[in-house]
């Protein structure tokens, strides 16, 4: 027999007229999702409204899903206020969502799921870490802010329809490059899963002008010039030929990184590791500021020249470049707004609907995800507890702060209920190592197991506090926002990949 | 139909069959000779075999020469000693059978690898199993016969005593001794015998909040296979909440409708009937949890309510536990049930 998912479909029995379990919970219910992407240029904020509702036949237990997705609220896109050329001016963006909540109609507390990215060259710890700080008042207690290039492609992809593109497409492979005003972050598709990722120092705001000179260049433009001997400087004149020479580059070396491969000449504008993936790219679709520079979907907007910067010739550039008209060119669905559509609403997840949670210990934020795989294999997945928690503990509370990290269970066997009390013993004997009791115990699990698991410790250690969910992928060093209970019994859970498995 | 035209098919049948078991035969020589052209030869043979099944005289013909050569063959040994030399024949080669066997499962050459497992991967349904000719691979009808037969097995069989026994679970009767009347009378399936009703008013505790009631229905195997952790995750879930239990039992060839009989008897809030589910091809072992606020005689049906699909392959059984749990609760809350359970809650 096919095993099917805990989740999954199954052949629907008939019962003989007899009335099936419904609405022990609410069956649908609308949370309010935000997006907030704070850019090397530009600034914007999404609200969304999601739909969840229960998918499962009525004999069958609760399985809740987003079903619909509804954009509610655009912001217009606003220059990213900034204090210097790679400070976000915080209090400025913290005025700036307080009124665009206003305007779209909602307040902080409405909001039960989303993301903050800040993307690009603001993509510093510093400002990261800041606007944690700062924007939970004004944009939602669950909210979250997040970094990192992979994850910026990926959340792009999601948001231009590059993603959808290949789950509809199935066969043919699709990367999508989100060009802003720092970095081109490249993600890659085929059949609705990700092959790879891989991101460039291209973007439009690399070189900017003042009046009819070079205004600023930055670092990893200055280090291409300079090997190219060149003498274009900051503060001098320049002819157009001057500029298209380095644009006209910049499409070359995505031609040659969709192909992987990129000279050691070209690696000056790599950041971060090589291109990933092991598929023949088939189609292409260019997003962010540099897509809209090309489609112009966004008609009231400033007009694109006023950024005083190389957009708008680097998009000629690209759209004559002979190197990228090999591959088929897919018109994106969001240009500009990309990421932040992929961040508002295309982070969010929602776990099974039999888990136990406490209330008071929602929402956690930030929680790093450590992964002790039983590959199908009950025995051999108990002998690697003690072990495993031992080195999470090293690995996330070195220093006993009382970090910390959630345990996220993989491929277990089918279990009984002898094998879930030799688990959660294990389990709880290992979790002996952690000096802080008071913090909660958060078990991620693959399978359909939460309840059980969680009433189980509950009955061995009635005062352990416990997060057990499950219906969940993650990976091995991801981290995890879990928000508050839903009325359908379900969390919300936003995964934040920052690794990349091949 | 004409017996005689029946008869004459049948025999044209038994003949092309041979010829094409004949054919493969020699086609599976001529593969031994040419190890390195085995996909090759696949493919021809399927054009051979598409030729058998037309209907054209001059293939007619080429058959009778093939057959021609292997009647010969056969001329000159007795009757026995063919069978004897084809069952060698078959025994030298089947091995090789075996390993063609592992290659050819499943569509042949798919146009999307990929795509035909994401498929698959959707449904416990028989998919993307290939075919030869117009009908399924051997593989594919052995399992869908062996499927066929577990559900039967599933029916007809009986539950474990061992497994009844380290549960503490005594067993009843319904009305209904045998299987075959069990079938046939679902009604009988649905009262106690006098004998059980006997033996429950004086082991069971009276007024429980919980009574759990455990029968076979149409799956002895159900029950073997998910008793054990449904009813453990259950208690201890139960236990968790804080309820008190009645004395659980076992009723062997109930119907779901005989937790009326015991809503009498023993006057409970709540009973749950963990029962086995009429068998399928995809599970011959699927459990249900029938549940409903104070059963009597004469309950609607409308009243009842059920977890289905518990076994391995669906609801994990020691998830259902725990999750029945919380139904109860909500039951209890709303002293209510099925669709009056859904009006109370508005």
């Amino acid at each position: 027999m096919q095993t099917v998912n805990s989740d999954g479909l199954y052949v629907a029995f008939l019962f003989f007229g007899r009335w099936e379990m419904k609405h022990l919970t609410p069956q649908n219910e609308e949370i309010i999702s935000a997006g907030i992407d704070i850019g090397t240029s530009t600034t914007k904020i999404v609200i969304s409204k999601f739909t969840l509702m229960n998918m499962a036949g009525g004999a069958h237990m609760p399985r809740i899903e987003i079903i619909n997705k509804d954009i509610i609220y655009r912001s217009p896109i606003f220059p990213t206020p900034l204090v210097t050329s790679t400070i976000v001016d915080i209090e400025a963006v913290d005025e700036l969502v307080r009124l665009e909540y206003i305007k779209a109609g909602i307040r902080p507390e409405d909001i039960k799921t989303g993301a903050v990215i800040i993307t690009g060259e603001t993509a510093t710890k510093k400002n990261a870490e800041e606007m944690i700080h700062h924007l939970s008042d004004y944009a939602g207690e669950f909210i979250v802010a997040t970094a990192g290039a992979d994850l910026e492609g990926i959340i792009a992809a999601k948001g231009s329809g590059a993603y959808e593109f290949s789950k509809i497409s199935r066969s043919r492979v699709i990367a999508n490059i989100d060009i802003g005003g720092g970095t081109a972050n490249v993600a890659v598709y085929k059949a609705g899963k990700l092959c790879g990722t891989c991101t460039l120092h291209i973007g439009g705001r690399l070189i900017r002008f003042s009046d009819d000179k070079i205004g600023k260049i930055s670092e990893p433009i200055k280090n291409l010039l300079h090997e190219w001997k060149s003498d274009l400087k900051e503060g001098r004149t320049f002819s157009l030929t001057e500029i298209e020479s380095i644009t006209d580059y910049m499409a070359q070396v995505i031609g040659r990184m969709l192909k992987r491969e990129l000279t050691a000449t070209d690696k000056n504008l790599l950041l971060g590791h090589e291109p990933n993936w092991n598929e023949c790219i088939n189609a292409i679709m260019f997003s962010g500021g540099i897509g809209e520079c090309i489609y112009q979907y966004e008609k009231n907007s400033s007009d694109p020249q006023s950024f005083n910067d190389i957009g708008m010739i680097l998009a000629k550039s690209l759209t004559t470049a002979s190197s990228l008209s090999d591959w088929e060119w897919i018109r994106p669905q969001e240009t500009v707004r990309a990421t932040v559509l992929g961040a508002g609403a295309h982070t969010t997840e929602i776990s099974g609907a039999t888990i136990e949670v406490e209330k008071e210990d929602l929402p956690i934020k930030n929680l790093p995800v450590y992964e002790i795989c039983f590959e199908n294999d009950f025995l051999k997945g108990i002998k690697k507890i003690p072990f495993a928690i031992k080195e999470a503990i090293d690995m996330y509370d070195s220093y006993n702060e009382g970090q910390n990290f959630s345990i996220y269970f993989s491929k277990i066997p089918h279990i009984g209920f002898k094998e879930v009390h030799q688990l959660v013993d294990c389990l709880l004997n290992s979790m002996k190592q952690v000096k802080h009791s008071d913090v909660p115990l958060v078990i991620v699990l693959e399978s359909d197991l939460a309840k059980v698991v969680g009433q189980t410790i509950k009955m061995i250690q009635p005062k352990q506090k416990i997060i057990c969910i499950d219906q969940i992928q993650v990976e091995h060093g991801d981290y995890l926002d879990i928000g508050q209970v839903l009325q359908t019994n379900v969390v919300p859970v936003v995964i934040k990949t920052l690794t990349f498995h091949q | 139909m004409n017996p005689e035209l029946v008869e004459t098919i049948t025999k044209l049948i038994v003949e092309k069959l041979q010829t094409v078991y004949h054919l493969s035969d020699e086609a599976d020589d001529t593969a031994k000779l040419l190890p390195e052209s085995v996909k090759l030869w696949n493919t021809k043979s399927h054009d051979e075999n598409g030729k058998n099944h037309g209907f054209t005289f001059e293939h007619a013909s080429e058959r009778k020469e093939d057959s021609d050569q292997l009647v010969k063959f056969s001329d000159y040994t007795s009757a026995p000693n063919v069978t004897e030399q084809k069952e060698k024949a078959e025994s030298k080669k089947s091995p090789v059978q075996c390993e063609e066997q592992m290659v050819q499962d499943g569509i042949e050459q798919p146009f999307n690898q990929e795509e035909l497992e994401s498929l698959i991967s959707k449904t416990p349904a028989r998919i993307g199993v290939g075919r030869a000719g117009l009908r399924p691979k051997t593989s594919t009808w052995l399992k869908f016969r062996y499927d066929h037969a577990a559900a039967v097995d599933a029916v007809y069989g009986n539950v474990n005593e061992e497994l009844l026994k380290s549960l503490d679970l005594f067993k009843v009767n319904t009305l209904v001794t045998e299987k075959e009347v069990y079938i046939r009378r679902p009604d009988m399936g649905r009262k106690l015998s006098d004998e059980a009703k006997n033996m429950i008013s004086s082991k069971c505790v009276k007024s429980p909040t919980v009574q759990i009631v455990v029968s076979d229905g149409l799956s002895s195997k159900a029950i073997d296979a998910n008793l054990e952790d449904v009813f453990l995750s259950l208690q201890q879930s139960l236990k968790s909440i804080g309820l008190d239990v009645g004395t659980p039992f076992f009723i062997e060839k109930g119907r779901v409708a005989v937790m009326d009989d015991i809503g009498e008897l023993l006057r409970p809030k709540i009973v749950v009937l963990l029962i086995g589910e009429r068998p399928g091809l995809v599970s011959a072992e699927s459990l249900s949890a029938y549940l409903c606020y104070e059963p009597r005689i004469g309950t609607i049906e409308a009243d009842r309510m059920v977890i289905s699909n518990i076994h391995k392959g669906g609801i994990p059984p020691v998830e259902a536990g725990a999750y029945l749990g919380t139904i109860i609760q909500k039951v209890l809350k709303y002293e209510a049930s099925g669709v009056s359970l859904v009006q109370k809650e508005g």
